[in-house]
């Protein structure tokens, strides 16, 4: 196992990071629920969201598969909140893919128009 | 491991980045509102209305070239949510290089130090599920104020700001 603090590889049955010392026991604990101000998840529990990719995908590229990766994301936060790790893993899992989707749909768009592009450009040439 | 490797290591990131960096060269030198360089908006080619993102990218020109205020009228909801995004996406690409997934693969944090890379960790930002919510359905209220033919809706119109 490797510590998340500072790398170091440990054996398995570990308890402290055999160079740094820290704990390396998965917390469980569920992370107190708070609605105001941000709050950083404990060590251990980190499960990503992809908020950023979800609104970079909705405000950049595609609205209708952005909204249902941060529909996601919000859920994993929900559900880390509460201390469902293992819903949040699968809400994470979703949230990566309706990113990929967006990400997918855009890269085939930018594809599409520059293929358009370039029909337009070497048709114009042929005429003149 | 060299840091050569250590890059090889993480493909996808280096290759976001690299298109990443691409794309901001790209959109430094061309003005989305005067150049075809750019795609049009698939929604607004659809459906003739302006979505959340409708301006964005003229928005990210005009600041990568200092104007604030042309930026704020192309699309101010990008020009607030960039911190965010530019913070996020900072936060996830460090972390991402000391991610130690596969011990099989022999240690990546190791290679990191041999390298000579330093060790660099950003919080990444854990927001309350509710703002998430609060957040969605910001940017669709916003997609759909902008597209209200009345004053001072349509000020949200990109570009409007500038012609009033």
């Amino acid at each position: 196992m490797f510590c998340p603090q500072c790398g170091a590889n440990n054996a398995d049955t570990a308890a402290v990071c055999s160079q740094c010392g820290r704990s390396l026991q998965v917390a469980v604990a569920p992370i107190p629920l708070q609605t105001t101000g941000v709050v950083l998840p404990p060590p251990g529990t980190v499960v990503p969201n992809y908020l950023v990719f979800a609104i970079l995908a909705t405000v950049f590229c595609c609205l209708p598969t952005g909204i249902p990766a941060i529909v996601y994301a919000a859920q994993v936060n929900n559900k880390l909140q509460v201390g469902n790790i293992a819903g949040a893993q699968a809400d994470s899992r979703n949230a990566k893919m309706w990113c990929w989707i967006s990400f997918g749909l855009g890269l085939a768009m930018l594809v599409g128009y520059g293929g358009l592009v370039m029909l337009g450009i070497l048709s114009g040439a042929m005429h003149h | 491991m060299s840091g050569r490797d250590y890059f090889r290591e993480h493909r996808l990131l280096t290759a976001g980045l690299v298109a990443a960096a691409a794309g901001v060269l790209i959109l430094a030198v061309f003005d989305p509102a005067t150049s075809g360089v750019f795609p049009p908006c698939p929604v607004r080619y659809l459906t003739g209305w302006y979505c959340p993102g409708c301006g964005s990218l003229r928005a990210f020109h005009q600041l990568l070239h200092g104007n604030l205020r042309a930026a704020w009228a192309m699309n101010p909801l990008t020009v607030v949510l960039l911190p965010f995004l530019a913070y996020g996406l900072a936060a996830h690409v460090l972390n991402q290089l000391h991610i130690t997934k596969s011990p099989g693969a022999g240690s990546r944090a190791t290679g990191l130090r041999a390298s000579g890379l330093r060790r660099i960790r950003l919080p990444e930002l854990f927001l309350p599920a509710m703002w998430i919510r609060a957040l969605g359905a910001a940017i669709i209220l916003f997609g759909i104020v902008r597209n209200i033919p009345l004053h001072p809706f349509n000020l949200l119109a990109p570009g409007a700001m500038l012609r009033f």
